[in-house]
């Protein structure tokens, strides 16, 4: 009888046990797999992209329809010009948001906020285009700069407030009453004490935001535009990297395909370039809030 | 903070070493972007002063945002309609550019370029019709051809196209049929086929897929190597699409003042019959555009004229030198 009970009971947990592994030899799969997605797109971009990689495209303006050569280097530019714009839209109201909701709002206000940049989050990126081409192209009659900016910079406002605001909540209390215990105004505790002590994860929201927008297309079709040439001012059309991705992936010339290899080579590149620097503030935020 | 301030200083002081210059922006026709361009690389020498900046969004594109002033000239193979120029706040002119002719390209293996076309069959194929490669009306005409079992792959535009508009256009006025049930315009509603986006796009799924068939400006077809075939005309004969053919299009058709023609289906026995003009589009009154104005009828004027020597280099067909003169007399219309 016993003899019984324990074969059983060996049974079930050897069924367990296999059960388990194969599950975790799944998981495993599935991880691997995550991986393996990355690094096969990454090789490819490296086997075809790396080749067409030369001095030229970083510093020739793109030839004319169909010829050979040339390169991106206003698209480069215009890239980095568009992300310094959308910063000065997105992290002004992002962070704002996210500093109120954390240490202002009330209850019932902040969960119509936080629900409200969670729709925000989930709107397809080229109504934001759409949005920016109706309130920002229209009225100034042109096609710019500024108008990509804007749209890019919408884009990065709900990342940002719900990482200032998690960030912004995790200072702990103490450093609050301490501050307010010495007599400091509400502002200055937030401006001297909250703010830099959580930096670091805001930076760090900032960067992840700033690398999902670098890369998209669809808000810049009707706003930056593109250009044949560097731009002169912020109210003209700018080139973009993945706009110029975009135009020579569809083109039917074989070089414009060699240069968009390249082009999204520079792009992935600069994107996890803003990641790992994402990471990097992450890891000094100890020194970034004892610093000051 | 300094160092996004230096940035700030680096980026005005650099944007302020290009002022003076003038940035003139362009949207429109895919059509005449291969030879548009080609022009601005060589219009720098003249006139360094003058930037252009063309994007091949397509001509119903271009008509919208010339329409909405935020370009400053269009680009379209298809004349903007009684409606569009009333939509418009201005009065626009049509300023053809260049002449060309769209090739009937295709990608059939084992089968080389002169596949001879007769426009019931363009008709049948571009209806769904006429769904197979050995079809007996595609043998009939070409005898000695070894035309393979291969169904049929259809291209079009995607997008709103003038190029969309010479081929439908030609299409209606060949086939009682497609005219009954398919018209003519930027963008039509396609019976069969697979969209391309541009004459780009299209020229890509041509090179891509064996068995497809489509229609494109011929400078995509010669520059991507595309066979094409011959179309028969309206007096019967079989002709390449050439500049020769494409010009003979154009002569002994009445050009009407505003120059919104169409020169589809000619009746000289010569002509290319699928063949049509590409016209910068520019607002009559371009006073209160700074120096934007005189630049743009500047280029324009070169461009009718010492421009057509470049155009003709990507098989464009040069202007009529009759109405090139009547070009310059509207351009000198242009107030700024």
């Amino acid at each position: 009888m016993k003899d019984l009970v324990l074969k059983s009971f060996d049974a079930t947990r050897l069924r367990r046990e296999i059960w388990d592994k194969v599950m975790v030899v799944v998981l495993f799969l599935c991880a691997a797999c995550v991986l393996f997605i990355l690094f096969i797109i990454l090789w490819h971009l490296i086997a075809r992209g790396l080749s067409s990689l030369n001095p030229a495209f970083f510093t020739h303006l793109p030839k004319a329809v169909g010829e050979s050569g040339g390169g991106m280097a206003n698209a480069i530019i215009g890239t980095f010009v568009l992300l310094l714009l959308a910063v000065g839209v997105g992290v002004p109201l992002g962070l704002g948001a996210g500093v109120y909701l954390s240490e202002y709002a009330h209850q019932r206000f902040a969960q119509t906020v936080r629900f409200m940049t969670d729709v925000l989050n989930g709107v397809p990126s080229i109504v934001f285009g759409i949005f920016s081409y109706t309130v920002c192209v229209l009225p100034m009659k042109s096609f710019s700069a500024v108008s990509g900016g804007f749209a890019l910079g919408l884009m990065m406002i709900p990342m940002i407030t719900r990482t200032s605001e998690q960030f912004v909540k995790m200072v702990p209390h103490q450093l609050r009453e301490a501050g307010l215990a010495l007599g400091l105004p509400k502002w200055r505790v937030i401006t001297g004490i909250i703010l830099p002590s959580a930096i670091g994860g805001i930076m760090t929201g900032i960067m992840v935001a700033l690398a999902r927008v670098a890369g998209e297309t669809a808000p810049l079709l009707f706003t930056a535009f593109g250009n044949l040439h560097y731009t002169q001012s912020l109210m003209q059309p700018i080139a973009a990297i993945p706009l110029q991705i975009f135009n020579y992936a569809v083109s039917p010339y074989s070089d414009w395909h060699r240069q968009a290899w390249a082009g999204a080579l520079v792009l992935i590149v600069i994107v996890f370039i803003i990641n790992i620097w994402a990471q990097y503030f992450v890891y000094s935020r100890k020194r970034w809030s004892a610093g000051k | 903070m300094k160092k996004l301030l230096a940035l700030v200083a680096a980026l005005g002081f650099a944007t302020s070493a290009w002022a003076g210059q003038i940035q003139l922006t362009g949207a429109g026709s895919t059509f005449i972007y291969p030879a548009i361009t080609k022009w601005f690389e060589a219009y720098d020498s003249i006139d360094p002063n003058v930037q252009f900046n063309y994007q091949a969004i397509g001509s119903g594109a271009g008509i919208k945002e010339i329409t909405d002033k935020i370009v400053d000239f269009g680009g379209t193979d298809g004349p903007m309609t009684e409606g569009q120029m009333a939509a418009a706040p201005g009065k626009i002119y049509h300023i053809p550019l260049v002449m060309g002719a769209e090739a009937i390209a295709y990608n059939i293996p084992g089968v080389g370029p002169g596949l001879k076309f007769t426009p019931d069959v363009l008709a049948g194929i571009w209806l769904g019709e006429i769904t197979n490669w050995n079809d007996p009306k595609i043998t009939a005409q070409n005898p000695g051809v070894n035309l393979p079992n291969m169904p049929i792959i259809v291209a079009h535009r995607s997008d709103g196209s003038g190029t969309t508009f010479i081929f439908t256009h030609y299409l209606s006025s060949v086939s009682p049929e497609w005219s009954s049930k398919v018209g003519f315009s930027t963008s039509v509603s396609w019976p069969v086929g697979l969209g391309g986006k541009g004459n780009q796009g299209v020229s890509g799924i041509l090179t891509q897929n064996p068995g497809s068939i489509g229609y494109v400006e011929l400078a995509y077809a010669i520059q991507n190597k595309i066979p094409y075939g011959v179309v028969e005309n309206s007096s019967g004969n079989f002709v390449e699409p050439t500049v020769e053919a494409t010009s003979e299009a154009a002569s002994g058709v009445p050009i009407p003042a505003d120059f919104r023609a169409s020169i589809v289906n000619s009746s000289n026995p010569k002509a290319y019959p699928i063949c049509g003009f590409s016209w910068m589009l520019i607002y009559k009154n371009m006073a209160g555009e700074g120096a934007k104005g005189k630049a743009l009828v500047d280029f324009a004027k070169w461009a009718v004229t010492d421009g057509q020597k470049i155009s003709a280099q990507l098989d464009y067909a040069p202007l009529p030198s009759d109405l090139i003169a009547k070009i310059m007399k509207t351009l000198d219309k242009i107030s700024y």
